[in-house]
């Protein structure tokens, strides 16, 4: 099947092995896609389930998984297969590290825009198609749903498939590699993913923009959205987070932008925030690519690393993303615990973290799902402490969709070889 | 047009007809032959089948009775919208019903400050931008079609236009939907939030060219209008001239709204309709259209002019007004008309390549067109590869007809064979259905299939488009976990 060397005998693993929070029998490194095909064509004959991962930096997400007989890595197939610059296309391997991708297109002056958490930790480009994640440069670019023409996977039932293709423009067929985006490895094991890349920009500045209220800050946010102005990155931060992230230090609530274009374009488009804000923002700090690197660090990790009782993801309506500090400050459901609060008002999301009390943080958990439906949006918690588990699930409702996303997981692995509990509950 | 539609009695039609009037009112219900004659194609006229019924339901209630009606009576249905498709994808069933949603036309709600239109399918695209325009917004997908084209036909054709190299093409600008499964159940996938959590169903929706259920309500996403627009006029003596820059300009960094290249064929036919001003003489034309912050795009110019001119323009031209931007787009949007002028019959290809193959699959097509004994005009979306090679014909002619669509059909095998796909925004539906084998094995098709069948275990919506071989949903491709059984470290000592 695939040669001893794939499989290190027990305990003797190597030090990339993550906390799976189960115990695999057998631990697989394949190095190619026929060998994962084989893997799993034995395994949904035997009913031997598998666990496929990468660089196990996004275990913390979806439900825990039960019994596995087999974890399938990915690390061996880390290799730039297809770049073809004039394109602007590229086909890699999805056990390539994020930045090694962003490294390699980058040598052509070219970028894959996505920027996940646990970028400079391991990231691998499995783990992002499969979650889905993203980071500040999404208010831009989009999530990897955005960017990912064609998949090379295999199936539960160990079929190998092409699907999408490598160009930018194709309607031929469903769009199934964008049905593996956020997946979370439930449907296909993804080997290859092709990517639309975009060319790096010439020149880049940051601002920070400090405010005093939350009216203040709203106000100006709204006015930059409706601005001629096109940033790559648009943060609001709450108080503890603009002290945390050294961004404005005291202000009630901080703004950060960051825009990529030619020099007399982005400075110009400074200009207008400036002007725009003046009335409201308290500080106003610009920096360069050096200077803005750690605090961008910080806002595409957040809410990682952390001590936090659990994290959440709201995706809101815009304005909601916006408001969404003031509904946290005004609900006494969230009174005792610690929370901070990120927000990306271009994608309408919410990064929310609560520390504190075990009681207190399920009736914040409890609290959040309720808001999130109220404003008409959708919530996923993850990094749940063990022993709240039980109480705060992955996944808050799905709605009207939970039938047909069944459907989906029960035609292409009714065997549920890959584990469908990381998104759905056991009936 | 499937071939094993169940014939039905007078009787059995009669009691069909009165359900449906229960349902949807005498006026909605369209019966008469001579009356369904409209029905009988979309865009692409070549094929065509009598439905049986056309109905012009309301409401996604009305649409959801008729849809379970149609259950009960195991009647194939086919959604449509203004029939402007030109795959075949609205091509009635055989014996089937056609549920047209050009009375559900209303904008349900404008919402500026989240940036989101909520629209019924019946809706045209021109007319989310209107309702918004007054508020320095748009809806940027913008298919040439789109005066007349409806948002429920581009949700299902997941359709593009010419500006979407730089924003995308309908799966990026749909952020939910309402729709009618093919049950008859009503669902609402994704809404007006950005994002969504779980299984990505509704891209899946988008572009499913009608085979997953009826659409009855989407929200849209709508984009601030550009500050500043300009268009460059360029042309060249050689069309690789052209395509070379294209790829120059984008490996520049700069991401134009659109650009858009015509042969030389092409700008004679629109010479001799429209008069736009271009250079009869010209091996090609290239449009480039800039838009954005003002200060970008002032400053994109002239990097976009030098680049056109290292590669050979012989004449370059910046749009001095709107006006002259009007003329220069006139003759682009007129190209497909201008085609009927100088050619009794026209067949319209819709293929994909990558940029880097221009050269060489122009060459192909020519040398086709030789091959052939027929002219092939080329216009097509530059930035982002998708071809429109019109294959000219007399239909007085025998045989000439068949000729241009096996030539047609050749020039997606060359657009395969580069790397290209088959359809890059006019859908497979009917007409590609037999191509669609070049791109995709029998696992990938069988793998589409599931997803079908996810959303359609019947197979009732639309069937007969898409899927080149009939398949259904009561022998997957996939099989249920086997009844061995062994322990996983097996694995290992199989190695």
């Amino acid at each position: 099947m695939v040669s001893a060397s794939h499989v290190p005998v027990s305990g003797d693993t190597g030090s990339d092995v993550p906390e799976f929070g189960f115990s695999p029998e057998v631990i697989l490194y394949p190095e190619n896609i026929e060998e994962i095909s084989r893997v799993l064509g034995f395994a949904s004959q035997k009913g031997i389930r598998v666990f496929p991962f990468a660089g196990g930096t996004k275990l913390f997400l979806g439900n825990p998984v039960g019994a596995v007989g087999a974890a399938l890595s990915l690390k061996r197939l880390g290799r730039v297969l297809f770049h073809e610059p004039s394109d602007m296309v590229s086909t890699v391997e999805c056990g390539m590290e994020v930045r090694e991708f962003q490294n390699a297109v980058g040598r052509e002056n070219q970028l894959f825009p996505v920027d996940p958490p646990g970028l400079n930790s391991g990231a691998t480009v499995g783990g992002l198609l499969s979650t889905n994640l993203c980071g500040p440069m999404s208010t831009r670019y989009g999530t990897c749903r955005e960017l990912i023409l064609g998949v090379r996977a295999v199936r539960a039932d160990g079929e190998i498939i092409n699907l999408g293709g490598k160009v930018v423009k194709n309607v031929a067929g469903y769009d199934i590699p964008k049905l593996m985006a956020g997946s979370l490895g439930t449907l296909c094991v993804l080997v290859e993913a092709t990517f639309r890349l975009y060319p790096r920009q010439p020149f880049s500045r940051t601002l920070v923009l400090g405010f005093d209220s939350h009216v203040s800050c709203s106000r100006a946010a709204r006015a930059i959205l409706a601005a001629d102005v096109v940033p790559t990155c648009f943060e609001i931060l709450d108080e503890r987070l603009s002290l945390e992230f050294a961004a404005a230090p005291g202000a009630k609530r901080s703004v950060l932008l960051k825009f990529d274009s030619f020099e007399e374009a982005v400075i110009e488009q400074i200009k207008q925030v400036r002007e725009i804000t003046s009335g409201d923002s308290v500080s106003f700090i610009e920096m360069g690519d050096q200077d803005s690197r750690e605090l961008w660090d910080s806002a595409r990790e957040f809410p990682l690393p952390s001590g936090a009782s659990f994290s959440s993801k709201l995706t809101l309506p815009v304005t909601a993303s916006i408001e969404i500090f003031s509904d946290i400050e005004s609900n006494p459901a969230l009174s005792g615990v610690t929370v901070r609060c990120l927000s990306r008002p271009a994608r309408g999301v919410a990064l929310i973290s609560v520390s504190g009390g075990g009681e207190e943080a399920v009736r914040a958990a409890h609290s959040l799902e309720n808001l999130a439906d109220s404003l008409g949006g959708r919530i996923m918690f993850s990094g749940v402490r063990d022993e709240l588990r039980e109480r705060i699930k992955a996944w808050g409702d799905f709605g009207e969709a939970l039938f047909l996303m069944k459907n989906i997981k029960r035609r292409f692995d009714p065997g549920n070889i890959l584990p469908g509990e990381k998104i759905f509950d056991a009936d | 047009m499937d071939s094993q539609a169940v014939k039905r009695t007078d009787r059995w039609k009669s009691r069909i007809a009165s359900e449906l009037v229960g349902i949807l009112g005498a006026g909605a219900v369209i019966s008469a032959e001579d009356e369904l004659i409209a029905y009988e194609s979309d865009g692409l006229t070549g094929y065509r089948v009598t439905p049986l019924f056309v109905v012009l339901p309301s409401s996604a209630e009305e649409v959801s009775l008729v849809v379970k009606l149609c259950n009960r009576e195991k009647i194939p249905f086919v959604p449509r919208g203004a029939g402007t498709g030109l795959s075949g994808g609205a091509l009635p069933s055989r014996e089937g019903i056609v549920i047209s949603l050009s009375r559900m036309n209303r904008i349900l709600d404008v919402d500026i400050p989240n940036r989101v239109v909520v629209v019924e399918p019946g809706v045209v695209n021109i007319s989310v931008t209107d309702a918004v325009s007054a508020e320095g917004f748009y809806y940027a997908p913008d298919p040439s079609s789109q005066i007349v084209c409806t948002i429920g036909g581009n949700v299902a054709e997941n359709s593009g236009g010419v500006h979407c190299l730089k924003y995308g093409v309908t799966t990026n600008h749909v952020l939910g939907v309402e729709m009618v499964l093919p049950d008859g159940a009503v669902v609402t996938l994704g809404g007006p939030t950005p994002e969504s959590l779980g299984y990505d169903l509704l891209s899946l929706v988008v572009g499913s060219e009608g085979l997953l259920g009826i659409v009855t309500k989407v929200f849209l996403r709508i984009i601030k209008k550009p500050q500043m627009v300009k268009t460059l006029f360029a042309s060249f003596e050689r069309i690789e001239d052209a395509g070379a820059s294209v790829s120059a300009i984008i490996s520049s960094g700069v991401i134009p709204a659109g650009m858009e290249i015509m042969d030389n064929l092409s700008i004679n036919a629109v010479e001799t309709t429209v008069g736009a001003g271009y250079p009869r003489d010209a091996g090609a034309i290239l449009l480039v259209e800039l838009d954005g912050p003002g200060a970008e795009v002032s400053a994109q110019v002239p990097a976009v002019t030098g680049i056109l001119r290292e590669n050979g323009a012989i004449e370059i031209k910046l749009a001095a007004d709107e006006s002259e931007r009007q003329l220069f787009w006139k003759g682009r949007k007129s190209a497909f008309a201008a085609m009927g002028k100088i050619s009794p019959g026209y067949y319209v290809q819709d293929g994909v390549i990558p940029r880097s193959s221009l050269a060489r699959v122009l060459g192909e097509i020519g040398e086709l067109g030789r091959r052939y004994g027929l002219r092939v005009a080329n216009v097509f979306h530059a930035g982002d590869g998708n071809l429109h090679p019109l294959v000219l014909y007399d239909p007085e002619v025998e045989g000439e007809s068949e000729k241009a669509e096996e030539l047609s059909g050749e020039i997606l095998r060359v657009c395969v064979d580069v790397g290209g796909s088959i359809t890059g925004e006019h859908g497979v539906g009917f007409d590609k259905k037999r191509f669609l084998p070049l791109m995709f094995s029998e696992q990938e098709i069988d793998t589409m299939n599931l997803v079908r069948c996810a959303f359609d275990e019947e197979g009732l919506c639309n069937p007969g488009k898409v899927f080149p071989t009939p398949r259904t949903c009561v022998e997957p491709g996939m099989q249920k976990r086997g009844s061995e059984t062994a322990p996983a470290k097996e694995m290992g000592e199989l190695f």
